[in-house]
């Protein structure tokens, strides 16, 4: 999936890295953020094709990111997928609510990322042909 | 002698014109003969009539004096089997007087018997009635002095007894509101009470249990409530009783524990992330040259380190807690080892922008301490008031002694963002954060419970803190000087 942006967003920085690493490794263009509220901002200004946001962090958390990004029309549409060490994973009907396409349990493998980055783009890009099918 | 009497008299009125054998007329022999020719006539009526009156007089008395023996029977002794012995006509008896007497005093025993029945029962009922008074103030009284709040409602929902609790938690007289229904007298806010204590009446089960808030005062309160119906003795359910126990200290301190346990799991899985990403990275030939493998190595170790530290910060708090540490106390000087740490913060306060600055050593600082304990609780005094001042911001550690008190005091002041006057009271509080500053920093909420364990039940000393939002805050701790320890002075 060249040319697909990621915003990854977490306020562990060694996690970003790591993750930033293994994206650019197989042709992603990468940006990061350390907490909420300057993931909304890059979200604006860059709108990445998908968003790997970390549950919990200092000045706007991940769920508040989300619900941003869902109340605006800019960044409605972008999927995200949740990283999460908590003890418990993000309830079903709150998932659906916020359409978070998925939850990764930390710890986590790189490579499991990876491949739900790659499977959701993929669905979104089928989704878009579709969507121009019908219109045409 | 009564007939004699009565046969002269008649013999007189009848018989005594006969035996004269002549009428001479008043005419010829005038009043004193006529008065002579019917002597014998009225001599025998006025002996007839006196006769008569005798016995007439005689049956009265005969009759009053059974009837004031009967009188004075029945107000006399009525146990008397044969009343009418006494007095100077006790010869005049008669003897269906006595049967009547007789009559009446057995009448009279068995109403007497059955007044002293009716006297017992009536003692006994009084007696009954006495106990069950007892027996209600007794149980008044209990249900008085219960701390949880207490109501008893009757079929139709209205109040039969409460106590103070429950009059507090709902704001009415619980003395003075006996049979008012009961949805009057908590108010509409309380409608999920109402409701499930009539629900539970209706359904005549078993005891029903629910969670319920209530709003107190200025606080909202979670009670656990329990209802059981109370039976009549044919098993009718004549009302419920509603025991209320606040829980609302245990909810928090569950919601505490869950919020520790969630932010305990995510400070051990975040730095288990890095080093099982890492890892992974490693193994699967991501890190493409040496300098990067390098990197991936030296984030590994850190990040182990950091999970080392984590899990024993949890067991310290714990053994201490628990009584098991072990302690190796020996006199050192507080500047000094202050000085230490200082050195330990400092790449952490650089890269905040946060300056951190000393005094030089003191005399006469010495005090009597476990040294990595007490490194612990400098290095989180200093941790934190790193961590809560913004970039640009100062902390400053000084040490004074206080020789009339024999007391070394340190504190760390910080120009941070400070505590509200609501939570200053909870900082030293195993896993308490702060609300406000949780987005400011990380932590567990169990640094500075650490530090109060180890000052104050190691050490035997004193922590404190004052603090102003947007000023900063200064937190600190007393110690025994060494010298007064060593000489074992209490």
């Amino acid at each position: 999936m060249a040319d697909k942006r990621v915003l990854v967003v977490d306020d562990e920085i060694h996690i970003v890295h790591v993750v930033a690493i293994k994206l650019r490794n197989n042709g992603y263009e990468v940006l990061s953020a350390d907490n909420g509220a300057e993931a909304y901002e890059l979200a604006l200004k860059d709108k990445p094709d998908i968003i790997v946001t970390d549950f919990q962090m200092p000045i706007m958390s991940g769920m508040e990111l989300i619900e941003k990004l869902r109340q605006n029309d800019e960044t409605k549409n972008i999927p995200v997928i949740m990283l999460t060490a908590r003890s418990f994973a993000v309830p079903q009907e709150q998932q659906d609510e916020l359409r978070i396409s998925g939850c990764l349990s930390k710890p986590f493998s790189p490579k499991e990322l990876l491949s739900h980055i790659e499977d959701i783009l993929y669905q979104k890009e089928l989704v878009g042909e579709e969507s121009k099918q019908k219109q045409s | 002698m009564t007939i004699t009497v009565l046969c002269v008299g008649a013999w007189c009125m009848f018989v005594g014109p006969v035996v004269e054998g002549h009428h001479v007329s008043a005419d010829e022999g005038g009043p004193v003969v006529a008065v002579m020719q019917h002597g014998p006539i009225i001599l025998g009526g006025c002996i007839l009539m006196a006769m008569v009156a005798m016995l007439l007089g005689w049956h009265w008395l005969k009759l009053a004096r059974a009837i004031a023996s009967i009188a004075r029977f029945i107000q006399s002794d009525t146990t008397t089997k044969d009343p009418v012995h006494t007095g100077f006509f006790s010869s005049l008896r008669i003897r269906q007087i006595n049967t009547l007497c007789r009559t009446i005093s057995e009448h009279f025993d068995q109403c007497a018997g059955r007044v002293c029945d009716y006297e017992k029962q009536i003692k006994e009922l009084q007696l009954q009635l006495q106990l069950a008074h007892n027996r209600g103030k007794n149980v008044e009284a209990i249900i008085y002095s219960i701390r949880d709040a207490v109501i008893v409602t009757d079929e139709y929902d209205r109040l039969l007894m409460a106590n103070e609790a429950a009059g507090h938690l709902f704001s009415f007289d619980f003395k003075e509101s006996h049979r008012k229904p009961l949805d009057e007298l908590i108010g509409t806010d309380c409608g999920e009470f109402s409701e499930f204590l009539s629900h539970s009446r209706k359904s005549k089960g078993q005891a029903t249990r629910r969670e319920i808030e209530f709003q107190e005062q200025d606080e909202l309160k979670t009670y656990d409530c329990i209802v059981s119906c109370v039976y009549d003795r044919n098993q009718k359910v004549t009302g419920v009783v509603a025991v209320m126990h606040d829980i609302t200290r245990e909810k928090q301190i569950q919601q505490m524990k869950t919020d520790f346990v969630s932010h305990v799991s995510h400070e051990l899985k975040t730095p288990l992330a890095s080093i099982t990403a890492y890892s992974e990275m490693l193994a699967d030939g991501e890190a493409n040259d040496e300098c990067t493998r390098r990197e991936f190595y030296s984030v590994i170790q850190n990040q182990a380190q950091r999970l080392s530290r984590l899990i024993e910060d949890i067991l310290n708090t714990s053994r201490i807690e628990s009584g098991l540490v072990k302690v190796q106390k020996e006199p050192m000087s507080l500047t000094l080892l202050i000085e230490e740490q200082m050195q330990m913060i400092k790449g952490f306060a650089e890269e905040k922008n946060v300056e951190v600055t000393g005094q030089k050593p003191i005399v006469f600082d010495q005090v009597h301490v476990d040294k990595d304990m007490m490194s612990q609780v400098i290095v989180n005094l200093l941790s934190n008031a790193v961590k809560y001042t913004p970039a640009g911001g100062a902390v400053r550690v000084e040490t004074t002694v206080d020789e009339s008190a024999s007391l070394a005091r340190v504190t760390v002041r910080d120009t941070g963002v400070g505590i509200p006057a609501d939570e200053i009271d909870h900082v030293f509080d195993k896993f308490y954060r702060v609300g406000a500053n949780k987005k400011q920093a990380k932590g567990t909420g169990l640094g500075l419970n650490l530090v109060k364990q180890i000052v104050e039940k190691v050490h035997d000393g004193k922590v404190f803190v004052t603090s102003q939002v947007g000023v900063g805050s200064t937190f600190g701790f007393e110690l025994p000087l060494a010298t007064r320890q060593s000489a074992g002075i209490v």
